[in-house]
C-alpha cells in the first residue's frame, strides 16, 4: 500500500513534473511562434516539435507525451484555421495529423535517444565509479607497500647489524646505515665492485675468490675477513650471504650480513698465546722433573769423550806411539762429542718458545728418544719402561717437540701413578699400532690405581689435578696438542688395573 | 801397573761408556771385560775371576748398589769402584761403608780411575793372599784328629792344660801330647800364632 507521501512523490514525479516541464516548453514555443507569426506568413509549428523534443529530452517520456498533447491542442487552436477554435477544416486535417505523427515521432526518437544517452551515461558513471574504486584500492595497496617497505627499511636500519644486498652477478646494491656508518663511506662509494676495497689487502683476494665461488656455485658465502672500518682500523668480521631464489631456482638477489667477531678473534688469539705460553711453562716444569735425566744424558757422552781423550793420550805416549789406536780413538771422540751436541740441541728445542715446523718422522723413533730421556726418571721411580712398537708404520707429519712433550707427560704421569705400588713389578708400557682407519695409535699403559670412570674426562680439564703440587695443565695441553695434530686423546681403564692413555695421529695424506 | 792376572770388570748400560773405558784401560795395558747389566755379570761370574768391578750406580734392572749387596750376602769379596753421573751423597756413604774402594763422578780423571783400580788390585791381592793363607790353615786343620780339634779349640779359648784335662776328662800329660801335635800340624811357633790362625778361620768362609 502506498502511503500518502509516497503517493505525492509518485504524483509529482510522474505527473506534475513532466506536465510542468511540457507546459513550460510548449508555452515558450507558443510565445515564439506567436512572435514569429507577425513576421512569417507560414505557421511555424516546428518550434512545437522542438518543445516536444525538449520536454522529452529534459523531462522524460511522460513530459513528451504531455507536450505532444498540449502542442497538438495549441496548434489546432491557434494556428490551424479556423483560428481560435478547435474545429479543423478538412484541408487542415491532414496537416494536424502530420504534425501529431511528427510530434510523436520526435517524442519517441528523442525518448529513445535520451534513454540510450541515459544508459551510456549510466555506464560511464558506473565505469567512473569502478575506476575510482580501483584507483582507491591501488592507492591503498601502494600505501601499504610503502608502509611495508618503510617498516622493512626501518627494520634493517634498526637491527644493530650491517646488512647488505647484491645483484645476482655480485655487484653491490644496497646496504643499511649501520654498514655505512661502520665503514665511514657513502652509499655511492660502495657501488659496483668498489666494496672490495673495504677488505684488508691480505684478505681481499681470498674474499673475492670466495665471493666468486658463491656466485657461480649458488652456494652460501661464509667466512671471516678483516674489513676497514671508519678511522682506517681493521676489524675481523664474519661475512655471510645467502641467495634469494625464484620458484624455478634462479637467483634474484644476494642478502648478506656482517657480524663483528673482532673481539672473539682477539680473545681466541690471546687464548692461543696463553695456551702456548702454558704449554711452554708445563714443558719447563716437566723439564724440571727431568733435569736429572738431562744432566745424565749430557754427561754420558761427555764422560765417553773425556775417557777416550785419556786413552788417546795413552796410545800416543806408548813407545812406539800406537797411531792406529790413537786415530780410531780420536774418531770416537768426534762421534761422542757430536752426540753430546745433539743432546743439547734436542733439549734446547724442548725449552724453546718457538713452535717447530712439522716434519715427517717415524713415531717409533720419537718414542725411543723419549724413553732414553726418561731413563733416569724411570730408574728413580723404579719403573721399567717397556716398548711395544709396531714395525713398518708410515711416517707422520708432526711437531716433534710437541709430540715428545705429550709422550713425556703421559709417561711421567704413568710412572707417578705407579709410585705407590709395592711388591709387584712397576712397568710402563708404551706401544704403537696401526688403527682401523689407517691412523697411528699410541698408547701408554700403567698398572697404577687407575682413574675413576667419572673422572675419565675431567682429567683433561685445565687446572684439574690429582697430584700433590700439580697445577693440572699437563693433560689439557697434551689434548690440545694432539687435537692440533688432528688426532684424539682419551683414557680408558686398563684390564687388570691401571689406566691406558691413548692418542691417534693421522698419517700423512700422501702416504695413505 | 800391568798385572796379567787381574781383569777390570766394567758394568754399565751405556755402550759408549763401556767402550771408552775399555779403550782407556787397553791403552794403559790393562785387560777389561764388559757387561751391560749386573745380571750379565752374575751370569758370567766364576771364582777364577780376579780383579775389580767398575760399576755404575744406577742401572736398569738390579742396580750397582743391589749387586754390591748381593755379593756381600753371597760372601764374594771383589773390590768395587762405583761410578755415577750424580753426586748422590747418601748413596756414596752407603756404598763406601759397605766396602767400596772408590766412588767416581762421571766424567772422571784418568788418575782417579787408575789410582782406584790400583787400590782395588792391591786389595784384591790382599784378599787373594789372605784367601790363600786361610786355605792353607784350613788344609792344615783338616789333618787334625777330632780329639786334637777339641784341644785346639780349648787352648785358643785360653784354657790351661789342667783345665782342658778336666774338661775332656783325660790326663794332663795326654793334653800336653795333643797340644804339641797340634802345634806341629798347624805349624805354629807360639800360642799367639795359633790363636791368630783360628781367629782367621772363625771369620767364616770368604768365597
Amino acid at each position: 500500500m502506498f502511503s500518502a507521501e509516497e503517493f505525492f512523490v509518485w504524483l509529482f514525479r510522474l505527473v506534475l513534473k513532466p506536465f510542468a516541464a511540457a507546459g513550460a516548453f510548449v508555452l515558450v514555443a507558443f510565445l515564439w511562434t506567436l512572435l514569429l507569426q507577425q513576421i512569417l506568413v507560414y505557421p511555424l509549428v516546428f518550434l512545437f516539435l522542438c518543445a516536444v523534443m525538449g520536454s522529452t529530452w529534459f523531462a522524460g517520456r511522460m513530459a513528451g507525451l504531455f507536450a505532444v498533447i498540449l502542442s497538438s491542442f495549441c496548434v489546432a487552436f491557434f494556428f490551424i484555421p479556423p483560428v481560435f477554435s478547435f474545429a479543423i477544416d478538412r484541408s487542415s486535417k491532414s496537416y494536424l495529423i502530420a504534425y501529431i505523427v511528427s510530434a510523436f515521432a520526435a517524442a519517441i526518437v528523442t525518448s529513445m535517444k535520451r534513454r540510450t544517452e541515459g544508459m551510456i551515461r549510466h555506464a560511464r558513471d558506473e565505469l567512473e565509479l569502478r575506476v575510482a574504486e580501483r584507483t582507491a584500492e591501488l592507492e591503498k595497496s601502494y600505501r601499504e607497500l610503502q608502509r611495508r617497505e618503510r617498516e622493512l627499511r626501518e627494520l634493517t636500519e634498526a637491527i644493530p647489524q650491517q646488512i647488505w644486498s647484491a645483484a645476482p652477478d655480485g655487484t653491490f646494491e644496497y646496504c643499511n646505515q649501520h654498514l655505512l656508518t661502520l665503514v665511514g663511506r657513502t652509499d655511492s662509494e660502495l657501488r659496483g665492485n668498489q666494496f672490495l676495497e673495504l677488505f684488508h689487502e691480505e684478505d681481499r683476494e681470498h674474499f673475492a675468490a670466495a665471493w666468486k665461488a658463491a656466485i657461480f656455485g649458488g652456494e652460501r658465502l661464509e667466512g671471516e675477513w678483516r674489513i676497514c672500518c671508519a678511522g682506517q682500523k681493521y676489524r675481523w668480521f664474519l661475512v655471510r650471504a645467502l641467495p634469494q631464489r625464484t620458484a624455478d631456482g634462479t637467483i634474484t638477489r644476494w642478502y648478506g650480513a656482517l657480524i663483528d667477531v673482532d673481539d672473539r678473534e682477539r680473545v681466541q688469539q690471546q687464548l692461543a698465546r696463553t695456551q702456548s705460553e702454558f704449554a711452554r711453562l708445563s714443558r719447563v716444569l716437566s723439564m724440571g722433573e727431568m733435569a736429572v735425566s738431562i744432566a745424565h744424558e749430557i754427561n754420558q757422552p761427555l764422560t765417553a769423550v773425556v775417557t777416550h781423550g785419556y786413552a788417546c793420550l795413552g796410545w800416543l805416549r806408548a813407545e812406539p806411539p800406537n797411531l792406529e789406536k790413537a786415530r780410531s780413538t780420536t774418531q770416537k771422540i768426534v762421534d761422542e762429542g757430536t752426540r753430546a751436541g745433539a743432546v743439547v740441541q734436542r733439549i734446547r728445542a724442548l725449552f724453546s718458545r718457538d713452535t717447530m715446523p712439522r716434519e715427517s718422522v717415524d713415531i717409533n723413533a720419537v718414542i725411543r728418544e723419549m724413553a732414553r730421556l726418561l731413563r733416569d726418571t724411570s730408574l728413580r721411580q723404579e719403573t721399567r719402561i717397556r716398548l711395544q712398537l709396531a714395525g713398518g708404520l708410515p711416517p707422520v707429519e708432526i711437531d716433534r717437540v710437541q709430540m715428545q712433550q705429550v709422550l713425556l707427560n703421559l709417561a711421567v704421569n704413568g710412572m707417578e701413578a705407579m709410585s705407590a705400588i709395592t711388591g709387584r713389578r712397576r712397568e710402563l708400557l708404551i706401544g704403537t699400532s696401526l688403527g682401523p682407519s689407517g691412523e697411528i695409535l699410541v698408547r701408554v699403559e700403567d698398572s697404577g690405581a687407575g682413574i675413576a670412570p667419572e673422572d675419565a674426562e675431567r682429567v683433561f680439564d685445565p687446572f684439574y689435578s690429582t697430584k700433590e703440587g700439580g697445577i693440572g695443565v699437563g693433560l689439557s695441553i697434551c689434548r690440545s696438542i694432539i687435537e692440533a695434530h688432528e688426532g684424539r686423546l682419551w683414557t680408558e681403564p686398563r684390564p687388570g688395573g691401571g689406566s691406558i692413555f691413548q692418542f691417534t695421529v693421522p698419517v700423512d695424506a700422501h702416504d695413505r | 801397573m800391568t798385572d796379567e792376572t787381574m781383569t777390570v770388570f766394567i758394568v754399565d748400560d751405556d755402550e759408549s761408556i763401556r767402550e771408552a773405558l775399555l779403550n782407556l784401560l787397553e791403552s794403559e795395558g790393562l785387560s777389561a771385560r764388559l757387561f751391560a747389566s749386573t745380571e750379565a755379570f752374575l751370569d758370567e761370574w766364576s771364582e777364577q775371576m780376579a780383579g775389580c768391578l767398575v760399576l755404575d750406580v744406577r742401572l736398569p734392572g738390579a742396580s750397582g748398589v743391589e749387586l754390591q749387596e748381593k755379593l756381600i750376602a753371597a760372601g764374594i769379596r771383589i773390590p768395587i769402584i762405583f761410578m755415577t753421573a750424580h753426586g748422590d751423597v747418601p748413596m756414596v756413604r752407603k756404598v763406601m761403608k759397605a766396602g767400596a774402594v772408590e766412588f767416581l763422578s762421571k766424567p772422571f780423571q784418568r788418575e782417579e780411575l787408575l789410582t782406584a783400580i790400583q787400590q782395588a788390585f792391591n786389595l784384591e791381592r790382599e784378599i787373594a793372599s789372605e784367601r790363600a793363607e786361610r786355605r792353607a790353615i784350613e788344609e792344615r786343620m783338616a789333618t787334625l784328629s777330632p780329639r786334637e780339634v777339641e784341644v785346639l779349640e780349648l787352648v785358643t779359648e785360653g784354657m790351661l792344660n789342667k783345665q782342658i784335662a778336666g774338661a775332656l776328662e783325660i790326663s794332663e800329660i795326654t793334653v800336653k801330647l795333643h797340644r804339641r801335635k797340634v802345634m806341629e800340624k798347624m805349624r805354629a811357633n807360639s800360642l799367639a800364632e795359633l790363636v791368630k790362625m783360628t781367629e782367621r778361620i772363625r771369620k767364616g768362609p770368604i768365597r
